[in-house]
């Protein structure tokens, strides 16, 4: 078997506090083959960015501890890099790509002058090398004038514009990984439709490894093939999209299917969802985190942590999964 | 609120020891004000520059009056310019700057800005000499020259604060329902500056206090009693002859009720942050 | 310009030709929009973000002042009240705001909140308003503990809540709820659909309900109306609209929000629907840009309202679309 674009094992991370360590990331561990595309699903606060954020290094040095066995790029490990070899990677051999393209483009540069300064960080080359690069970049993601969109600054580019343009500097290096978190959240649909398109292209392409990052299980219907339910930093379920969307195995999957409204020719049935609310990370309940919430929770569900079974590479942590 | 606000100003070792060096400076003051401390300033208790001894703990000055008893008296004309000059400009400051930035772009706010651009541009020192002359030898003439020009930066950052609130949707549910333009004012908008209020506040005293010395040490400002500008402007001919009474005295004090409130401020700004709260 | 009518039933809230220009507050302009809203119902007012819906919701509250046409409370010109009963309609009609971390006072405790609205309309004593403010929390899921904490310690989905009761609190006939849903996780966003549920069953709160999202608008509205670029396209019943959407387009809309790629849609016509001026040209149709139906006529002429008869639907209210596709030589499809 060859080795996985993306592989983690054993993530956790915890915030360090006056009144002790809590947990928002717990022992999470996958792998993503180049070319393929994974989605990390699970309500805000569940823990979704804190590991995106991990596996990039990215978390501050005071106040949070990240613990990992491995965390690798092509079977290179990048989990113990000092700073400076860090940087070296990041943006290279993995990217990533932000809910809010405003607020992760900085607005004085041009969009040509930023995206050049990524290829050149990292690769050098003449000046007319790495224009050329830059722009054939911005054609990648579909700017027919790519000369406009790298003359023009971030906030004269609308949004669906300006996260196109944020994932031509992400793909500029042809990293090996790339992260999406909430990619197309504050778009309208259109412009979601033609990003999901984008980056399923470019996934094809160059064999990129995506794990996408969102609360919204239909962007990963989608774009993914294999899903991971996160809840409270655990992994609740793992498995195929297709599976998980017509045979969900843990309570939480299919309660967060529930919440869907969906689009019917009739009037649909009133929506049902989830009782209760996502508890704070400084209060989790013991035993499995969603049995306080879970119809089907029994006695040992509050006492004791089921961890992910494996059935034919599905896993759900669940005592009594559907 | 409060109680938030203090228990996270309570972890905070720094923003403590500086609320400490504050509150020690105020009983000094306090006890001043009563009676009770620094009221032989005047006499001339000894012999023209005494050292250090039991009677006269800190020396005496060229006239032979206690230091120590002065730098207390001082404490109490640092306080009582610092708290009318802070309290008079911030009070002003929010008024015209909440006025100006709820009116933006109004006639009322190009009136108060253009009130604050002529201020702004006078020299201070030149403006608070203008005063001094024109209300001849008022104690109260630093005083009103402070708060004329300090209520202008006080204002400006108000004004910048409330232009920013107003647009925010909480102001649009209040206009919503057709609470009318001043209550909206005083209940969801200016709440919401306090934080921003407390902190220049802080720096406004500092300020008082340091242009206090300067002005007196040119001659402008306190008339009546001792402070510690004066004490430095005497200290600067007595420095070249080796007499460093007055100049340790007033100086160290004013070092450490500055730094104290210092480190008040900043750590007052950090616990005033509502959205650092835990849960 | 003909508006849609329902026939026995006299609207709650009605809008005339309302339009609002582009200077004001930096709101998205609005064009001749005529609107009818029945007691008792949800409206579904849905389109892309900058279509110029949070302006009419704005222009209702009378944060706008429209630059013509009229909007009509029970039949009544709010805009030629007096001061006394506008302040009466400002207590019927309530709004909801998208993101209740910003649409809730900071500084205020949730009592406080609450109380504001009943306090500035003088409703009740201070008994009635402390039991008013105990069981409206109690409709909206919260404990009266609640009542003492301040905004920022309360999760999103309770912050809706919170933001819902103060609307509710003056017991209000119609809500305006501009993407009340739309910055909310899936599980919350179900669970103040749920809430909205039991607020038109058992309360029978009209809604004017503001989104871009079909899917949640598909869950409580009765009726849809479609805007773009500050117009009206397409007006219909809500079961009408999601079986035979009849502007391209409604039908554009329903495509994406259904996952898929619509007919006649290119990825040119997306970069250019957003390097174009989004003003629209008042003499020929403003979708007509972008339009995989396109006709000659759409960019000469503006289309008039046109009627579709529900023939075999005879409950379902009027279907009415303004565009070319349907003048009369066109209609006999339908």
């Amino acid at each position: 078997m060859n080795t996985p674009a993306l592989s983690v094992k054993n993530l956790s991370v915890w915030f360090e506090t006056e009144s002790g360590r809590i947990p928002v990331v717990d022992r999470v561990g996958f792998s993503i083959n180049a070319g393929d595309a994974t989605g990390l699903v699970g309500e805000s606060g569940c823990g979704k960015t804190m590991t995106a954020m991990a596996i990039l290094g990215l978390l501050p040095s005071t106040g949070v501890s990240v613990r990992a066995d491995a965390i690798e790029i092509n079977g290179r490990d990048i989990y113990n890099l000092n700073a400076r070899q860090r940087r070296a990677v990041l943006g290279r051999d993995i990217a990533m790509i932000f809910q809010q393209p405003a607020t992760a483009l900085d607005p004085v540069f041009t969009m040509g002058q930023q995206i050049g300064a990524v290829y050149k960080r990292h690769f050098g080359g003449s000046q007319q090398h790495v224009r050329q690069t830059m722009l054939d970049a911005l054609r990648s993601v579909g700017f027919n004038h790519a000369e406009d969109i790298a003359a023009a600054y971030p906030h004269q580019l609308s949004g669906g514009m300006r996260q196109l343009a944020m994932i031509a500097m992400a793909t500029v290096c042809k990293p090996a990984v790339i992260i999406a978190d909430e990619p197309t959240t504050a778009l309208d649909s259109s412009s979601r439709a033609l990003i999901l398109q984008k980056l399923q292209h470019l996934q094809t392409r160059h064999q990129t490894a995506i794990l996408y990052i969102s609360h919204d299980l239909a962007v990963v219907r989608q774009s993914c093939h294999d899903v991971m339910v996160m809840y409270c930093g655990r992994i609740m379920e793992t498995t195929d999209c297709q599976s998980l969307f017509s045979h969900a195995r843990h309570p939480y999957s299919a309660g967060l299917l529930s919440c869907i409204p969906r689009i019917s020719a009739t009037r649909p049935p009133p929506i049902s969802s989830i009782p209760g609310q996502v508890p704070a990370p400084t209060d989790l309940p013991a035993g499995c985190h969603f049995a306080p919430r879970c119809t089907r929770a029994e006695t040992r569900c509050r006492q004791a942590v089921p961890e992910l079974d494996d059935q034919n590479g599905r896993g759900a942590a669940c005592f009594r999964p559907l | 609120m409060m109680r938030d606000t203090w228990q996270r100003l309570r972890s905070d070792p720094y923003g403590m020891g500086g609320l400490i060096v504050v509150t020690i400076f105020a009983v000094v003051a306090v006890c001043v004000w009563t009676g009770l401390l620094g009221q032989g300033w005047s006499e001339v208790s000894g012999n023209r520059y005494e050292g250090v001894s039991a009677t006269h703990l800190f020396g005496t000055n060229l006239l032979g009056q206690d230091i120590l008893n002065r730098t207390l008296f001082g404490t109490a004309t640092a306080f009582e310019v610092g708290l009318m000059v802070t309290v008079c400009s911030t009070l002003l400051g929010t008024l015209l700057g909440g006025l100006a930035g709820w009116y933006s772009h109004g006639w009322l706010d190009e009136i108060i800005l253009w009130a604050k651009g002529v201020l702004d541009s006078i020299p201070f020192y030149l403006f608070a000499a203008a005063v001094a002359f024109a209300l001849q030898g008022n104690p109260w003439a630093m005083h009103l020259a402070m708060i004329i020009t300090f209520w202008t930066t006080t204002a400006r950052i108000i004004r910048g604060e409330v232009i920013r609130i107003k647009e925010r949707e909480f102001i649009e549910a209040a206009r919503a329902i057709g609470l009318p333009g001043l209550k909206t004012v005083f209940r969801h908008v200016l709440p919401n500056t306090v934080h921003i209020l407390l902190v220049q506040g802080t720096i406004v005293f500092v300020a008082a206090i340091n242009t206090e010395v300067i002005l007196s040490f040119l001659g402008l400002g306190i008339q009546d009693g001792v402070s510690w500008g004066l004490m430095l402007a005497e200290s600067s001919q007595e420095v070249l002859a080796g007499h460093f009474g007055n100049f340790i005295a007033a100086g160290a004090s004013l070092f450490l009720l500055l730094m104290g409130f210092n480190l008040l401020a900043d750590a007052l700004q950090d616990a005033l942050d509502m959205r650092r709260l835990p849960g | 310009m003909n508006t849609p009518t329902h026939a026995a039933t006299p609207p709650l809230l009605e809008l005339k030709d309302l339009s609002l220009s582009f200077q004001q507050h930096e709101r998205v302009a609005v064009d001749r929009v005529s609107l009818k809203i029945v007691a008792g119902s949800t409206l579904g007012l849905v389109g892309a973000s900058g279509a110029g819906k949070s302006s009419i919701a704005r222009a209702i509250l009378g944060l706008i002042r429209p630059d013509s046409g009229d909007i009509l409370f029970k039949g009544e010109h709010i805009d030629r009240m007096n001061p006394r009963q506008l302040k009466s309609t400002r207590q019927r009609i309530q709004l909801v705001f998208q993101d209740p971390s910003v649409s809730l006072s900071p500084r205020r405790t949730v009592g406080q909140t609450l109380l504001e609205p009943l306090q500035h309309f003088g409703i009740g004593d201070a008994n009635y308003q402390r039991e008013k403010t105990a069981q409206i929390l109690h409709t909206v899921g919260l404990d009266p503990s609640a009542l003492k904490r301040y905004p920022h310690q309360f999760s999103s989905g309770q912050q809706q809540r919170i933001a819902i009761a103060r609307a509710l609190v003056t017991d209000p006939e119609l809500l305006i709820a501009d993407e009340a849903v739309s910055s909310l996780d899936v599980s919350i966003q179900a669970q103040i659909l749920q809430l909205i549920q039991v607020l038109q069953r058992d309360f029978g709160i009209t809604f004017l309900f503001i989104s871009h999202d079909l899917a949640v608008i598909r869950q409580i509205a009765d009726d849809v109306a479609v805007m773009y670029r500050g117009q009206l396209l397409e007006q219909s019943p809500a079961d009408r609209f999601f079986s035979q959407p009849a502007h391209p387009y409604g039908r554009t809309l329903l495509s994406f929000a259904r996952g898929q790629t619509p007919a006649g849609w290119t990825e040119e016509k997306w970069y250019l629907e957003r390097s174009s001026n989004t003003a629209g040209k008042a003499t020929a149709c403003v979708f007509a840009g972008f339009c995989p139906e396109k006709m000659p006529v759409c960019e000469t002429t503006e289309p008039a309202w046109r009627y579709i008869q529900n023939e075999n639907q005879p409950t379902l209210g009027p279907h009415c679309v303004k565009c070319h596709l349907y003048n009369e030589a066109n209609t006999n499809d339908y």
